[in-house]
């Protein structure tokens, strides 16, 4: 596995992890009766600076735990190789317009709560929970291009 | 998607070359071991800029690199 591909891997770990944690508060809130736009937007505060922050310090992470590992195996001084080649840029670009594509349609299904007479909070809740599911769809999307080639 | 209709003998120059590396072509033409093993597996087509840094490498034309498979296009 290349280093783009761990890179890949724990973004899709991390932001799988944070949508399942956005999904539990959100339900929550619904089941406890505390819905209100102070804590969805609390919520999102916590969801964007969780998803920065464990953003930089998986790909810190990465980069050492490679290390250590390419240390053991081969008892030699490790050798990271993170250069990023024209597949590596195709892959990521095909990626992010899939991501791209996820959120736009997420987006659109989001306007459509307003036709269907749900309040302006439903809508904000759907635009960070289809946010976070385009950047697995775009994650999985880059882990599959690396694997199936193109 | 899959396999890609460019065809190339990479394999058979780096066995050519004292059995020369993925590894090794990789660092001479600029690119990760992973796009090299996906180009000898026909899973990747390179850019010509790519193609023509790899038969510099191997010392030969372009055309004994890589061809093109024009039969699907028929069908």
């Amino acid at each position: 596995m290349s280093y783009q591909e761990k890179n890949i891997t724990v973004s899709l770990v991390n932001f799988t992890l944070i949508l399942g944690f956005y999904f539990i508060r959100v339900f929550q809130m619904i089941q406890g009766g505390s819905f209100n736009p102070t804590n969805v937007f609390r919520l999102w505060g916590i969801v964007i600076i969780l998803g920065i922050v464990v953003t930089i310090l998986g790909t810190i992470l990465t980069h050492i735990v490679s290390a250590i590992i390419q240390a053991i195996k081969t008892k030699q001084e490790p050798d990271i190789r993170d250069i990023q080649d024209e597949r590596d840029t195709i892959i990521d670009l095909r990626g992010t317009k899939i991501t791209y594509i996820a959120y736009s349609i997420g987006v659109f299904l989001s306007m459509l709560t307003f036709a269907l007479n749900q309040p302006p909070l439903v809508m904000f809740t759907l635009l960070v929970f289809f946010g976070l599911l385009a950047q697995v769809i775009g994650d999985i999307s880059r882990l599959y291009l690396y694997r199936r080639g193109f | 998607m899959g396999k890609s209709r460019v065809r190339n003998n990479i394999r058979k120059l780096r066995f050519f070359r004292d059995e020369m590396t993925q590894q090794q072509l990789a660092d001479k033409v600029g690119v990760t071991r992973q796009t090299i093993i996906a180009m000898e597996q026909e899973k990747y087509s390179p850019s010509l800029e790519l193609a023509f840094r790899i038969a510099l490498v191997f010392d030969v034309p372009l055309d004994q690199v890589f061809s093109y498979d024009a039969e699907d296009d028929s069908n």
